[in-house]
């Protein structure tokens, strides 16, 4: 643990007691189960994205992937469109969709060289356009006992979206620390050329990091179906954003090879804490995307003005 | 042990080829020739299509495009990119249909210095934090999203008296729309200032080697801050091309540009790496985005297809256009 570490639980620590001081409604039992099952979806799609930018690269398709699973859980399980009744199956089965579009963005990084901000920008587009040609204009609300418990059903006082939240951050962690995915993962991000000259080929780790995310986001993209009961197009709406501000706030870097699962996690709890703190102290929710905007340029301009002298070139 | 030397010259070096292959002379024609494949599919589906009433609705649809990626081509002729764009322009909507009443004809230039000043306040933090421009454009995107939002309490501002930015509706020579003209002025005027200054040469020096660029000397950050606070004015521009067709502003009404603009830029052959392309280019671009949304529905495809559409178009321009002897490791 270096200071560098310590830093992000500090601010959250600090953070926390400000708006407790402030808002008596902000310090209560019910506002802090609140914060942690807001922080549920995001918590998993901070968690697939993670790997991502530990890799260096970026993933802007958090959004379509997850209407596009958002749309197929809802019209597998019980549900008002068809007769389609498959549980936990369907559930499975948007995960995998989510994996689909995330192997895909990996295809065309590696394969067709395309940066990869510009190969999620263009999977999510396909994303929302699959999960638009699935809604055809009737939205389908789901009747699935077991999904619609998700979000409702407390265990231990934590709805089971959060437990399901700490579990996906748990897998993370392990596959961070113990496979060899995670940890070519973080050397692909903080040395490419030297892992290549090695003998690696890292061709195949970065379409499968791809893919583990986009697992993360189908499963994101379930959750959210489960809040809501019902699957819509703009079920992602805005989390691929929130995702990169918890990651980057939380201490990974933009340019790869530091960071982890458990950062992002702080990153997390510190997004939506200040969220839901400002909007305890009376400011429009509307400044929340603005404030996730100021957060990220700050926390991003603080992590490398250690290498300004360093990195005369920046794209 | 000595091995007889033989005197065989040895092999000779790759030659540094004279022009461009066959290959990227194909890419380098390739927004032309789609705009005509495009055109003649669509008159086959449909001859009506070709009758000046249709084409003078889609040049309408295209000029708000034309002049959004036509600003943020510059960003990318830098190497950087604009996600804002879209973003700016929808504040520049509300901005615009809220500051109408009061400020008059004096609203249109004050919206586009605005949006220009917004513009290079991103260049300045992009340039003096070194933050990577996606990050920092990603970063607007969503503060300016909000500040709409705020701006406008989550709703669409009605436009009254559109008197002093009813002239962008007006036809030059009875068919030609305004707008689409005032479009092609904006791609002239980008394309003419950077022909007769050094600006053409600095744009390309920061985008093809920015490490070569500063040893040369070039103000490689005025340059960077200039491209934004160009795509930012453009952005406001093209609020304004939207306010007077819709009569009102909204707080996401241009938000579904991103996509097309950038699509636009790619189409066109502008290389995502930086350097390569011109605003002419994204001209091109516009046009065959602008073809293919009003084409689906001709066609008969549902416009569900228009995002898979982009989101393919995308990949692939960017897989064809890219400099591929500059980046070794594609993040």
């Amino acid at each position: 643990m270096s200071w560098r570490d310590a830093g992000p639980p500090a601010a959250l620590v600090v953070i926390f007691v400000v708006f407790a001081a402030l808002s008596s409604q902000f310090r209560s039992i019910d506002n802090v189960q609140n914060i942690m099952d807001a922080a549920a979806v995001l918590a998993v799609v901070t968690c697939g994205i993670t790997f991502v930018l530990m890799m260096g690269s970026i993933d802007l398709s958090a959004a379509g992937v997850m209407g596009a699973s958002a749309l197929t859980v809802s019209l597998l399980v019980a549900n008002n469109r068809n007769d389609n009744d498959l549980g936990i199956l369907a559930i499975g089965v948007a995960v995998l969709v989510g994996a689909g579009f995330g192997c895909v963005s990996g295809l065309a990084l590696v394969f067709l060289k395309v940066p990869s901000f510009m190969a999620t920008l263009g999977v999510s587009a396909v994303g929302l356009g699959v999960a638009t040609l699935m809604f055809a204009g009737v939205q389908p609300n789901i009747s699935d006992a077991m999904l619609k418990s998700w979000a409702i059903e407390r265990f231990l006082g934590f709805s089971h979206l959060t437990w399901i939240a700490a579990a996906c951050l748990v897998v993370g962690w392990l596959i961070q620390r113990y496979t060899r995915l995670g940890r070519y993962a973080f050397a692909i991000g903080g040395a490419e050329e030297v892992l290549t000259l090695s003998g690696v080929r890292v061709q195949p780790y970065k379409i499968a990091v791809f893919t583990l995310a986009g697992a993360f986001y189908g499963l994101g993209g379930v959750m959210v179906t489960s809040q809501l009961g019902a699957g819509l197009v703009q079920a992602g709406d805005g989390y691929d954003f929130s995702a990169i501000t918890a990651a980057v706030v939380g201490g990974t870097l933009l340019t790869g090879g530091r960071g982890g699962v458990l950062h992002s996690a702080v990153g997390v709890l510190l997004v939506v804490v200040l969220t839901n703190g400002l909007v305890q102290v009376g400011v429009s929710p509307y400044w929340q995307g603005g404030v996730q905007g100021l957060i990220v340029v700050a926390a991003v301009a603080a992590a490398v003005i250690p290498q300004r002298r360093r990195n005369q070139v920046v794209k | 042990m000595s091995t007889p030397v033989t005197t065989k010259p040895a092999a000779a070096p790759a030659t540094v080829k004279g022009g461009p292959g066959p290959a990227q002379r194909l890419t380098s024609y390739m927004p032309l020739i789609a705009l005509a494949v495009l055109l003649a599919a669509l008159t086959i589906a449909d001859p009506e299509f070709l009758t000046q009433r249709s084409l003078t609705a889609a040049s309408r649809t295209a000029a708000p495009l034309i002049v959004l990626a036509a600003g943020a081509t510059l960003v990318v002729l830098c190497g950087g990119i604009d996600l804002s764009i879209a973003a700016l322009a929808s504040v520049s909507t509300v901005f615009l249909a809220l500051w109408l009443p009061e400020l008059g004809a004096l609203a249109t230039p004050a919206v586009i210095l605005v949006a220009a000043a917004i513009g290079a306040l991103q260049g300045v933090a992009h340039v003096l934090l070194r933050i990577p421009s996606f990050i920092v454009t990603l970063g607007g995107m969503s503060i300016f999203s909000a500040v709409a939002l705020v701006v406008s309490d989550a709703g669409t501002v009605r436009v009254v008296d559109d008197s002093t930015i009813a002239w962008l509706d007006l036809y030059v020579g009875g068919y030609v729309p305004m707008s689409l003209t005032v479009a092609v002025i904006v791609v002239v005027l980008i394309s003419v200032v950077l022909k007769v200054t050094p600006l053409h040469s600095w744009i390309s020096a920061t985008g093809y080697s920015e490490s070569a660029a500063r040893l040369a000397g070039t103000p490689v950050d005025l340059v960077k801050i200039g491209a934004f606070c160009v795509s930012g004015a453009c952005a406001g521009l093209a609020a304004v091309m939207l306010v007077s067709r819709q009569f009102s502003g909204s707080p996401t009404m241009a938000d579904n540009l991103l996509l097309p603009a950038v699509a636009a830029i790619v189409v066109g052959g502008t290389a995502i790496t930086g350097g390569h392309g011109s605003v002419w280019r994204s001209l091109a671009g516009a046009l065959v985005v602008t073809l293919l949304r009003v084409g689906l529905p001709i066609v008969g495809v549902p416009s569900a297809y228009e995002q898979i559409l982009y989101g393919a178009i995308i990949v692939a321009a960017v897989a064809l256009t890219l400099d591929r002897s500059k980046v070794l490791i594609i993040k």
